[in-house]
């Protein structure tokens, strides 16, 4: 537990990290290190990108599924690792 | 007429001429008054009598004898069918009881009726139905015409009981009759059981005749005489088309309500995997569909957060949960449980993922990746790739290009600095050795532990991977210091550690446990000193017997090399005990049964052959010895002054091997030769570790204090290659090459390690064997005494 902890401080630590959301299965934040609202519009708007994603890659193959996926954009990088469970998402601005 | 809303009292004898039994209930009651006397003015009041009275009307009106319901067949015969429901002459009496309050006049008309019915409408009713109708009669109907009360007995169903009226009935009539025949009573009465006749309710005649029977003839003329009337009927004569009116009746408008359809959307998307997944578990459905029963609570999610709990076996059964919960509720409440199972509640969400196993994987990946975006370029140089721009950032322009001046404009080799693996762990701790994984390139052990009897303290095994120089991957701490690493080539999760108390510690790097393997420290012969080095040697070549495979072999300070076997614990054997060679001591030999040994530091095995080895002693001397031969050795090499700290062969010439001492030089050794071919010195500084470059025979790179080296002998046998000076205060201690890159690891005495990529090194197709032997058969052909000269700058 203390080394989940540890873990998650040391990511937020890195550079350029803007922030880390742990949502839950029905896309709620229960744990995030960015301000509320931001929070809200991440995991909602995950959540759906996540299940299109999903559907997609099972679609195709329903044996697959979905393991790890990153969204590269302009200004920063949203990565997403999905799980049954849960999500978590970390937002990083690489060249900062 | 007009309507009236009749109550629905009536059977099916209601078969026609109903129409006249519905009258205005107000002409009714008024009728009744005035015809009849018998009847009770109250009935008039309760329209629960009205379809009587519409009765009495009626007969008064209509004096027919039979006016409704008698159903005649051809001879004449009554065979109107009865009503099934017999009201009960019992229970009537209570209630024309309240309803007629005269009743004692109509029952005291009873006996008269039953008798008189009896004998008026016995030709046309058979049956114990007609008892109970008198027995109804009497209690609720009076009528001064017989044949009236025996039709409305027939209409009247306003009774509800239907408790054993036959009985009563029958009972009663019988009184009756005995009261009138007593004379008659001990005779002897035959009774004769018929069957009634068949009543038929509904007669279709067949339309089709089997041929066989007798008519199929003539109903075969018959059809055929039909067929030739509809061909002639065309234009004949004797048919004439003509048409006719019928009257229609006059509408009636009817209205009818029911209750509203209440019309539910539902729908189910059907995607592939969602086919998949009910497929797989069909088994389990019911199941999870029993337990969601059990569950039983109003919302859905809940229904599948039980079933969840309750089977927390396998990931799929909650999908099948929600496969057949979707089927039941709608399409969007499916979308959004799709790929979630649902604990109960909040508090338990975030400990439950925090503590599970995916979510720690998961953080580790996701930490691998944030670090990859920022150490990408600096990765891709390590693997040779080529550093591509990130297009979406100006600003780390200006430092790439600050950075690729340097390598332009200096076309000499150099070290380029790419990371360094560094964590709060490792602060102040000297680097002692560092070794890589047989199997894994990525992976890499990194020992910390003093070298110096002084400042000793709990050492440190880091296992760190290139994907996270930010933190080790593994972390094994230990009693005392680390001295000595290697992983094992066959079982590559085996690290074998070596101490600084002479424990050596078999550690499985792939959990996090802190307690190794196995531990030397049971073991009666395990070394008093510390362990200098570690080598797991493969001696599949040649050896028979239980030599065969893996062994753990160690030098330490204590003079022997030993052999370690993994056999219920660990159990050394000793390959070879370093003895020091006689000394003279004031011209007396000292005495050779009082054997000293020399400490090791060092060993090496040939790479080619695996029974000869290389030994350096702390005396200055390498001795090479022979793995089956443990009482002396092959031959010794006597050049260096101080403590031979590395010795090692090189991997591309078999019989040239470089070491290294604390007295400022690095020989160049042939085999066949006792004094070194050439020596390297620079400076006035320990060289505390020399390694051959994996990738290039002439190359080969040597630490100092102070100084990281790198020679070429193809370049220049006096001077390093490359030489890069380390902050003040630093000391780099321990070298390493990447066996798959062009990269040199230098670890240091703050615990850090740098990784440096050698640039603009003098590029060769082959591995330039030919050029070291060239270098090395010149030199010896050249200068013979270079070796002391060096030994003496």
């Amino acid at each position: 537990m203390a080394e989940v902890e540890e873990t998650i401080k040391r990511i937020q630590s890195q550079k350029g990290v803007q922030g880390i959301i742990i949502v839950n299965a029905e896309g709620i934040p229960i744990k995030s290190t960015l301000d509320n609202s931001s929070t809200v519009q991440y995991a909602g708007n995950v959540h759906q990108l996540l299940m299109k994603a999903r559907g997609m890659v099972r679609d195709i193959d329903p044996q697959n599924d979905l393991t790890f996926l990153r969204v590269r954009s302009k200004k920063n990088e949203i990565m997403i690792a999905p799980d049954k469970d849960y999500f978590l998402i970390v937002v990083q601005n690489p060249t900062e | 007429m007009s309507n009236t809303t009749v109550k629905q009292k009536r059977t099916a004898l209601k078969v026609a001429k109903s129409s006249k039994t519905l009258n205005v209930s107000s002409g009714v009651f008024r009728v009744s008054q005035s015809i009849t006397k018998t009847i009770n003015p109250s009935i008039s009041g309760k329209s629960f009598s009205s379809a009587s009275d519409s009765k009495v009307l009626d007969k008064s009106l209509a004096q027919t004898p039979k006016h409704t319901v008698q159903v005649f067949d051809e001879h004449g015969q009554d065979v109107t069918p009865h009503p099934l429901y017999n009201p009960d002459p019992g229970v009537l009496q209570p209630k024309p009881g309240k309803i007629f309050p005269a009743h004692d006049k109509s029952w005291t008309t009873m006996t008269d009726f039953p008798s008189v019915a009896f004998q008026t409408t016995n030709a046309s009713f058979t049956g114990p139905f007609t008892k109970s109708f008198f027995g109804s009669v009497s209690a609720s109907r009076t009528s001064q015409t017989t044949e009236s009360v025996t039709d409305e007995t027939k209409e009247l169903l306003v009774k509800p009981d239907l408790s054993s009226s036959l009985s009563d009935a029958q009972a009663r009539r019988e009184e009756v009759k005995e009261q009138v025949r007593e004379d008659i009573m001990d005779r002897v009465v035959d009774s004769y059981l018929t069957e009634t006749e068949t009543i038929w309710l509904l007669d279709i005649p067949a339309v089709s005749v089997s041929e066989d029977s007798g008519d199929a003839e003539a109903v075969k003329e018959r059809n055929n005489a039909y067929t030739e009337l509809c061909k002639n009927r065309h234009g004949n004569d004797k048919y004439v088309e003509r048409s006719m009116q019928t009257f229609n009746d006059a509408p009636k408008t009817k209205e009818v309500q029911s209750d509203s359809i209440t019309m539910v959307d539902k729908a189910v998307m059907s995607t592939t995997w969602d086919m998949y997944d009910s497929f797989c578990n069909k088994g389990d459905v019911s199941e999870n569909t029993v337990v969601s029963a059990e569950g039983n609570k109003a919302t859905v999610p809940d229904s599948s957060s039980m079933s969840h709990l309750l089977n927390p076996s396998g990931p799929d059964q909650s999908m099948s949960v929600f496969s057949t919960t979707s089927t039941v509720s709608g399409s969007s409440a499916h979308l959004e449980k799709m790929t979630c199972v649902l604990p109960v509640e909040e508090e338990p969400d975030l400990e439950l993922i925090l503590q599970s196993d995916k979510f720690k994987q998961d953080l580790a990946v996701m930490e691998r990746v944030v670090l990859a975006n920022i150490f990408q370029p600096k990765l891709a140089a390590y693997r040779q790739l080529p550093v591509i721009e990130d297009p979406d950032c100006v600003q780390t322009q200006i430092e790439e290009e600050s950075w690729t001046e340097q390598s332009k404009n200096s076309l000499s080799p150099f070290l380029e600095h790419l990371w360094v693996f560094k964590c709060e762990l490792t602060k102040g701790r000297n680097v002692s050795s560092m070794t890589w994984n047989k199997k894994n390139p990525d992976l890499l052990a990194v020992g910390y532990g003093q070298l110096d009897f002084k400042d000793q303290k709990p050492g440190l095994v880091c296992c760190w991977s290139l994907k996270n120089p930010t933190w080790p991957d593994r972390i094994f701490h230990c009693e005392s210091g680390v001295t000595a690493l290697d992983f094992s080539a066959c079982n590559a999760n085996q690290l074998s550690v070596g101490l600084y108390d002479g424990t050596i510690a078999i550690y499985n790097v792939q959990t996090t446990e802190q307690t190794p393997i196995i531990d030397s420290s049971d073991c009666a012969n395990m070394h008093a000193c510390p362990v200098w080095q570690l080598r797991w040697v493969d001696h599949d070549t040649g050896l028979a017997g239980e030599d065969k495979g893996e062994m753990l072999i160690s030098v330490s300070g204590d003079g022997r090399i030993s052999k370690w076997i993994h056999y219920k614990g660990l159990e050394c054997v000793d390959l070879m005990k370093l003895k020091s060679p006689n000394m003279i001591v004031n011209n007396q030999r000292w005495n050779p049964k009082i054997l000293s040994l020399a400490p090791g530091l060092c060993f090496d095995f040939h790479p080619n052959d695996s029974k000869i080895y290389l030994a350096g002693t702390e005396e200055g001397h390498i001795h090479k010895c022979s793995y089956s031969y443990n009482e002396q050795f092959l031959e010794t090499y006597k050049a260096h002054t101080g403590p031979v700290y590395k010795v090692t062969w090189s991997p591309f010439c078999p019989d040239v091997f470089l070491s290294c001492s604390s007295d400022w030089t690095i020989y160049l050794w042939r085999q066949d030769l006792s004094k070194p071919v050439l020596g390297f010195t620079s400076g006035q500084k320990v060289v505390f570790d020399i390694m051959w470059s994996p990738h290039c025979a002439t190359v080969f790179g040597a630490v100092r204090e102070g100084k990281v080296e790198i020679w070429d002998l193809r370049v220049s046998s006096l001077d390093p290659m490359i030489v890069s000076a380390s902050s003040p205060g630093v000391n780099p201690t321990a070298l390493l090459f990447t066996p798959e890159t062009d990269c040199v690891l230098v670890g240091d005495s703050e615990g850090q390690v740098t990784v440096y990529k050698l640039k603009n090194l003098p590029a060769g197709d082959s591995t330039q064997v030919e050029a070291l032997e060239d270098v090395i058969r010149t030199t010896l052909s050249s200068q013979h005494t270079l070796g002391k000269t060096d030994r003496n700058a």
